[in-house]
Formats: C-alpha cells, sequence, structure tokens
C-alpha cells in the first residue's frame, strides 16, 4: 500500500523515480575537445562497427563491410561485402573469422576454412542484431529488441521497450542459449578475462554482467550513465573503451514519461525530428531544440543541451570510468558507436560525424593519470 | 616618541603553567600594531593584560608613561583602553541602540532619543546597523560592527582587535580596514590580532611576532614579508610547504564515485546543483560567499532540507537518499566537520574524552542504549589525542581551554571516530594558526590516500590550490566550473567565482 501512495506522492512532488535528474559529466567524465580535434583517419558516410582483426580494421558504412590498413599512413578503405540490408554489427577476430549482423534480421558467419554460415534465428522472431562478439567456438549475439529493427532505435526507446535479449550460439552445432532476456536495448558486449560477459544496456544507461548460463540475474557493473551506451571494446594495457552515442537530457526524460504527447509525436513529426536523441544535430531548421537556444552572435555554446554528443570513456577493469574524450553540442564528431585500440592509438567511430578519427589516449579528461 | 602605552617584563601563569613569558611591548600614539602567533602563543592573553581582563603574574604596565593597574575592563575603558573580543559581549535580546548605551542609561529613559543618537553615532561611522534591530538577529559582521562602535563612542584611545575579521565577508573587511584608517587619522592607537598575515601586512605600521609565551620580534611592517612572519611564527619556514601549487602528476587518480548530486535545489541558495565526487580524492570546492558551497554541504549532510518539490537528487554509493536530520546521514557514512566549530562542533564545557566520545554515540546511537563505556571513551581520547596531536594542559582541559588549532582537530577527531566514507570540511582550518595548518592539511591528504572521499570548501585559494586534487568553483548556487590543479591558476579560479 505504501509503494503505490509513495510513487503518487514522488510523482507529485518530482522525487524518487519521479525526478528528472541526470548524472553530471564531471571528474573523468569532465568535458574537452578531444574527439573534436583528433585526426581523422576517414571521412565516410555513417561508419560504424570497428572491428580489428590483429592486422587490418573493418568496418560497416551502410550496406558495405570496408576494410583499412591503420599502419599506412594515408587510409584508404576497401570495400570487402556489400549486402541488401544495412549492417547493423561486425565481430572479427585473429583467426580470420569475420561475423556480420544485417539490419533485416540476418546473422553471417564467415570463416576462412568454411563457407559464409547463416545463423538462424534464436527466438523466432525477427530479431534485432546491434552487437557481436567472437568467442573461440561461439558468437555472442546481443538483441536489441523484440518489437523493433536497429535502425529503428529510437522508436524503441522512445516506445520504452524493454524487450532485448543476449544469446550465446554454439557455431559447431548453431545451437542458440538464451543468456538473458528482458533488457532495454543491449548495444554492445565484452568479455573481461576471466571469461564474463559485460553488456551495455542502453535505455538504462548502464553496463551489467550478463550470467554464463540463463539463470541467473544481470548484475550492475556501472550505472547512471550520462547517456547512452554503445559499443564495448577491450583496452590495451587492461580495461575497456566505453562509447556513448548520444547524450541523455532533461527534456527527453520528461519526454518519456509523457506517453500521450509521445504518441501525437510518433503520429504527426518525423523520426528526425522528434524530441530524442540523435547521432547527429544542427543540420536542418527542422529539428527540435536547436541548441536550446545558446547562442551568441551566431555560434553555438558548447555547453547548450543537445540531442547528439561524442563521448568515448576508458574503463579501468572494475568498469569505473578512469578518462573520457568529447565532441561538445558545438562539435560536429557526434554519435560514436563504436571503437578499436590498436595499442597508443584508438580508431573510433563517429557515425553521426560521418568521420573515423584517430585519438591519443593520453588527451582525455583524467587521461594523465591512467 | 614616547610610547602611548608600555609593558615590560609581563608574565602571565595559569595553574603554575606560564601562557605569557617576560614580553615587552610598545604601543605608539596613532599607529596600528599587529600581534602574531600561532594559537596558545599568548596574543589573547597579552591583549587581556592591557585591557585588564585579566592580570599580570609578573611586570609591569605604563600608560602615557605612569604605571598603570587595571583592575578591570571598566577601569581600563575610564582611562581609553577598550578591547573588541572574538566573541562579542554585547546582549543578545537587546537593540543596537541599547546595546550602544548600556551602563549610561538614566533613570527614565526615552527609546526614541537613543534611536536617534545611535542612529547618528551609526552613520558616522559608516555602519550600516539598524539601531531598532535586536543583537540576535544580526549577522557577525554586523555585531562587531556594533562592538567597534561601542569602542569607538566611549572615545577609546586604544582599541584592541581581537580578529576582527574571521567572520567577515571581503565587502565588510574592506569597510572595516577604511574604519581602522579613520580611526588612526583621528590619532587612536590600534591593536591588532589576525591569523591572515596579508591582513597584517597591509594595514599594521609595526608587527609584533610571539611564540609560546615569548616575544620573538617587533619591528615596522616594511621589514616583513608573509616568509619572514612564518619563520618567527613556527621558528621554520612552513610557507612554501602550506600553500605550494600542486603539480598534475600530484594529483590522485579518481577512484570509486561515492557521491553524486543531480539538480539540487533549495531556495535561492542552491540552483540545479549538479556534481560527483570521488573516492580516494580532496575535491575542493570555492566560491565567493553566498555561493552556495556551505550549504549544498550541509544538505548533503542532512542539516538543512532541500526543495520539498522538485528539490533534485543525491546518490550516495549509488543510493538515493534524502535525508532529514544528520544522524542517519552519518549512519551511512557521510560527516560534515562545520565551518563553526564553537557553535556547532562541541561541547566546549566538557573535556576531551567526552567531546570525542560523543562522536561515537552519535554514530551508534540505538546500538549500545544509554550506558557510556568509560575505559573505551579513555581509551579513544588517548589513541585521537594522539593521532590528531591534539595539545592541551592536561588531559581533562576541557574544550574550550584549547587554542583554535587543538579545537578544529577535535572537531576533525570526533568527525573520523565516526568511521565515515565521504569526509566534507568546511573551512578546516578558518581562525587556525599557521602551525596547525599544516598538520590539518597533512591529516586531510592522509585521510584521502586511505580511500576516503573528501570534501574540502575554503575560501583561501592557496589552500585550495594545494589540496584538491578536482577543484569546483560554485557560483550563484551551482557548480559552474571545474579544474586540476595543475591545469589552472588563482585567477582562472577567481575568474569563474566572479563572471
Amino acid at each position: 500500500m505504501m509503494g503505490p501512495l509513495r510513487r503518487a506522492l514522488d510523482r507529485f512532488r518530482g522525487a524518487g523515480d519521479a525526478a528528472i535528474t541526470l548524472p553530471p559529466m564531471d571528474g573523468t567524465i569532465r568535458p574537452n575537445q578531444a574527439i573534436e580535434m583528433a585526426e581523422v583517419v576517414l571521412e565516410i558516410d555513417r561508419p560504424d562497427n570497428l572491428a580489428f582483426d590483429g592486422r587490418r580494421v573493418f568496418f560497416s558504412s551502410g550496406a558495405a563491410v570496408l576494410v583499412l590498413d591503420p599502419a599506412q599512413a594515408v587510409a584508404e578503405a576497401e570495400t570487402v561485402a556489400t549486402f541488401e540490408s544495412e549492417v547493423t554489427c561486425l565481430a572479427a577476430d585473429c583467426d580470420g573469422n569475420l561475423a556480420v549482423g544485417l539490419d533485416d534480421g540476418t546473422i553471417l558467419f564467415g570463416a576462412r576454412s568454411r563457407e559464409v554460415q547463416r545463423i538462424s534465428d534464436p527466438g523466432g522472431r525477427p530479431s534485432c542484431p546491434t552487437a557481436l562478439l567472437l568467442n573461440e567456438s561461439a558468437l555472442i549475439v546481443c538483441h536489441g529488441s523484440k518489437e523493433r529493427s536497429p535502425l529503428a532505435w529510437k522508436h524503441d526507446l522512445m516506445e520504452r521497450n524493454a524487450s532485448g535479449s543476449v544469446w550465446r550460439i554454439d557455431l559447431v552445432t548453431g545451437t542458440p542459449t538464451r543468456l538473458s532476456d528482458g533488457l532495454a536495448f543491449p548495444y554492445g558486449v565484452v568479455l573481461d578475462p576471466g571469461g564474463n560477459l559485460a553488456v551495455a544496456e542502453s535505455w538504462r544507461h548502464r553496463i551489467i554482467a550478463v550470467p554464463r548460463t540463463s539463470d541467473g540475474a544481470p548484475l550492475p557493473l556501472l550505472d547512471h550513465l550520462p547517456g547512452y551506451p554503445a559499443r564495448l571494446s577491450p583496452a590495451a594495457g587492461g580495461g575497456y573503451w566505453l562509447c556513448i552515442f548520444a547524450p541523455r537530457s532533461r527534456l527527453v526524460e520528461f519526454v518519456l514519461r509523457e506517453r500521450d504527447f509521445c504518441a501525437d509525436m510518433f503520429r504527426e513529426v518525423e523520426p528526425d525530428y522528434w524530441i530524442a536523441p540523435s547521432l547527429s544535430s544542427g543540420r536542418s531548421f527542422l529539428e527540435p531544440l536547436q541548441g536550446g537556444g545558446i547562442k551568441q552572435l551566431g555560434i553555438l555554446k558548447p555547453w547548450a543541451p543537445s540531442r547528439s554528443y561524442g563521448l568515448l570513456i576508458r574503463l579501468d577493469a572494475n568498469f569505473h570510468p578512469i578518462a573520457s574524450f568529447h565532441s561538445r553540442a558545438d562539435g560536429t564528431r557526434h554519435g560514436v558507436t563504436s571503437c578499436v585500440d590498436l595499442g597508443g592509438r584508438v580508431l573510433a567511430a563517429c557515425k553521426g560525424g560521418n568521420a573515423i578519427v584517430a585519438l591519443d589516449p593520453g588527451l582525455g579528461s583524467g587521461a594523465a593519470r591512467t | 616618541m614616547n610610547p602611548l602605552l608600555e609593558m615590560r617584563g609581563v608574565t602571565k601563569e595559569y595553574r603554575g603553567v606560564p601562557v605569557v613569558k617576560n614580553v615587552d611591548f610598545t604601543l605608539l600614539q596613532g599607529e596600528v600594531h599587529a600581534i602574531l602567533g600561532e594559537n596558545g602563543a599568548g596574543k589573547s592573553t597579552l591583549t587581556k593584560i592591557m585591557a585588564g581582563v585579566v592580570q599580570p603574574t609578573a611586570g609591569t604596565l605604563r600608560l602615557d608613561g605612569h604605571a598603570t593597574v587595571f583592575a578591570t575592563p571598566a577601569i581600563a575603558l575610564e582611562h581609553g583602553v577598550a578591547m573588541v573580543f572574538q566573541e562579542t559581549t554585547l546582549v543578545p535580546s537587546m537593540t543596537v541602540a541599547q546595546n550602544l548605551f548600556l551602563g549610561e542609561e538614566r533613570f527614565l529613559n526615552r527609546l526614541r532619543s537613543i534611536y536617534i543618537s545611535a542612529q547618528q553615532f551609526l552613520q558616522s561611522l559608516n555602519f550600516p546597523v539598524d539601531p531598532t534591530a535586536t543583537v540576535a538577529s544580526l549577522g557577525a559582521a554586523k555585531k562587531q560592527m556594533v562592538e567597534i562602535a561601542r569602542a569607538v563612542r566611549h572615545k577609546a584611545r586604544i582599541i584592541i582587535f581581537d580578529e576582527p575579521t574571521a567572520a567577515l565577508t571581503p565587502e565588510e573587511k574592506h569597510y572595516f580596514f577604511a574604519l581602522v584608517e579613520r580611526l588612526k587619522s583621528r590619532g587612536v592607537s590600534i591593536v591588532f590580532i589576525s591569523h591572515a598575515l596579508e591582513e597584517a601586512l597591509d594595514i599594521a605600521d609595526r608587527i609584533t611576532v610571539l611564540r609560546d609565551g615569548e616575544h620573538i620580534v617587533t619591528d615596522a611592517t616594511a621589514g616583513f614579508d608573509r616568509d619572514k612572519i612564518i619563520r618567527a611564527m613556527v621558528g621554520r619556514s612552513l610557507s612554501g610547504e602550506l600553500y605550494r601549487r600542486r603539480e598534475q602528476e600530484q594529483v590522485r587518480s579518481a577512484g570509486r564515485r561515492v557521491l553524486s548530486v543531480q539538480d539540487l535545489t533549495m531556495g535561492n541558495m542552491v540552483r540545479n546543483n549538479s556534481f560527483s565526487v570521488y573516492e580516494g580524492q580532496i575535491t575542493g570546492m570555492f566560491g565567493l560567499v553566498g555561493s552556495g558551497r556551505s550549504e549544498t554541504a550541509r544538505i548533503i549532510a542532512g542539516i538543512i532540507k532541500r526543495d520539498f518539490f522538485y528539490g533534485g537528487e543525491v546518490q550516495f554509493e549509488g543510493r538515493t537518499v534524502r535525508y532529514k536530520v544528520p544522524a542517519p546521514a552519518v549512519k551511512d557514512g557521510i560527516v560534515y566537520v562545520t565551518e563553526d566549530r564553537k557553535a556547532e562542533g562541541f561541547f566546549e564545557t566538557m573535556p576531551i574524552a567526552d567531546n570525542l566520545y560523543a562522536g561515537l554515540l552519535a554514530k551508534n546511537l540505538n546500538a549500545g542504549g544509554a550506558l557510556v563505556n568509560m575505559t573505551e571513551m579513555r581509551a579513544l581520547a588517548d589513541s585521537w589525542t594522539q593521532t590528531l596531536n591534539i595539545r592541551a594542559t592536561d588531559k581533562n582541559a576541557r574544550a574550550v581551554e584549547l587554542s583554535g588549532g587543538n579545537q578544529q582537530k577535535l572537531v576533525i577527531g570526533k568527525a573520523l571516530l565516526q568511521k565515515p566514507r565521504l569526509v566534507i570540511f568546511d573551512e578546516p582550518t578558518r581562525g587556525v594558526d599557521v602551525g596547525a595548518i599544516g598538520e590539518i592539511h597533512q591529516f586531510i591528504n592522509r585521510i584521502a590516500d586511505e580511500g576516503l572521499a573528501v570534501i574540502m570548501i575554503s575560501s583561501y585559494l592557496p589552500e585550495i590550490m594545494n589540496l584538491s586534487d578536482r577543484i569546483l568553483v560554485f557560483r550563484q548556487g551551482r557548480v559552474v566550473e571545474e579544474f586540476t590543479p595543475g591545469e589552472t591558476t588563482e585567477e582562472k579560479i577567481m575568474y569563474a567565482a566572479v563572471h
């Protein structure tokens, strides 16, 4: 009885779960311009899904999978394959294996020694592959949602769905095992040195430890993130990299609670112009917010509330943030969805900024102390 | 020039312990004479002898060349010697005007005429104090102004100020220094005790330094600099140790996020304030008076409440908390070391051991019942007195008998006894002598090295620059800028605090 009463009171006074508050970007997540100032390796349309096989870096752009040699002074991308549907996730390993997830739900696995294998849909429903991880003879697959495809992530967020799942698929037998269910858009996965899985759960702004078997609840490793987490990748020298593809804002948090407003917005407004997070912003006068009006002499201030942002966080082995790299509201390298650590150099794909940039790991906020 | 006041070989002992030893002192007509020294150096006792508050055990005092003994402060005042104390001696329930005319009342008083006279007099001193206001309703600075006005009204030729600026804001200090200049131009001699060395260097004509009750040096201010004063006060140079600039590599790396304050709001004082605090780091908070630093800290510790509607959120170790009183905050591991130690920090008539044990009782309020374990209390007192190097005349000394620095250590000890995970220090070295400042700084550094999360609020920029691993600058109730000590300067911090 007390629970509903308290929730009603909280809604009335804006406290508890009804408090529309956001974690601050300070300390190790203090804003800087490291991504904005970083060297541009390649300018290409919507780069995503960086994957390193020990020699080459694979990535996707639209429906194509491309490859580039990071050792070359002038990076040139070479197209490896083109698909009918947009590529939504990639995984590569040192044995030359490559897994590709597509927006239509297809997952393909290619190895040197055999033909391309089509992985069957694990749940019998339209699948939504958002992240892949090759682990010896298994493929770990994150399905973001049961209701939506990966490219319709904005719909999934604004509908407040939590129907994502994590699967382990045996590449020899093809048997899928569900490791976790009811997740709010799992969008990144990484393996810790102990063989445990950590998953970025985007709509709940956290990283969770997923149990190796289907029984057992996920355990939060890092929560209260100031944005929506995307891919996780291992860092050279221990720890991890976490990409944040869009920032949280109080306005979006408020709109998420207003179901009638959302229903009207879905019906009447183009998704690109919704009051929702975005991979890029400031490109059309039809967009909402317009930087919150924080402009002086026509210059957008870096602290303006923005629907898009560029953020990459360096985590230690315990998933605590120790450094961060930013492209702020006045920047263009937004929507960082994936990265790879090449040891002394980190490549980050700014999907909203149409570029792959190379970062010096020593230049982020707090990075001098790592 | 013949001295207006001359003291020769003055000694004062309490229970056989000398606190002032064979001190010579001279005060010239129309000069500002600063007396400096660590807490416990004997400054206050020496000036109390001048003002007739205490009698010297040995030595002579001459006023205008005549040997004099002031048996009471009233007699000293008759001779033109007035003292303005650290703690005001005003009657809180009476109005400002009544306090000004206290002791001079006629058989039939007309309040209106008193108020008019008081108003005129306060205006002549340029003091913005309402004569009809009760003293209890005034802030510390205005109480100080009334004290000064009372001394000036009695046509004092010598006015002794004991720590006059400790409670004043920068603007009020400006007024105060202008008043000192005006008094000086009228030929009034000023004796001035302060821990702020810059103030002494700014306004004094001569400086006397005492150490351990002994006279060390007296010279014209031009012959001193900050380092020379500190060397005379503590016997060694501490300036470089206390306020050296930290380099980036000396900054501690952030541990786990312990505290996350999100959009905290309390009226106009704290407005949508957001910041984080990490374990193993000292988070320094700087801002001008009224910028909302202390209020934010006090909301976190449950001393005051945030807004009932849309007051924001405080997450301590990942859990949303909303404390209505400090006890649950203490139990969860948040302690607040107050800036006003005399009013909120300790029970001044209780001994050190009782005060320290009170800290433990606060943590385990309902655990051990009402029984006091005397053995545990004594053991705690011995251990913490040693850990914090609390110096007292004897083990049973009451808190009020300790010097400011030792009182502050007592307050810190009481807080740390509660085994906190987050310690909030609010102006930890205000009114503390330089020797104790060094010890308190060392202690704050040590607890951060041990992994505790520390918030340190300070209005003194060199202290912020020296101790903090992160510096949060407050303005108008919120954090407006964050710096690391290696990348910033005092000018940048002040700019952020003002603009």
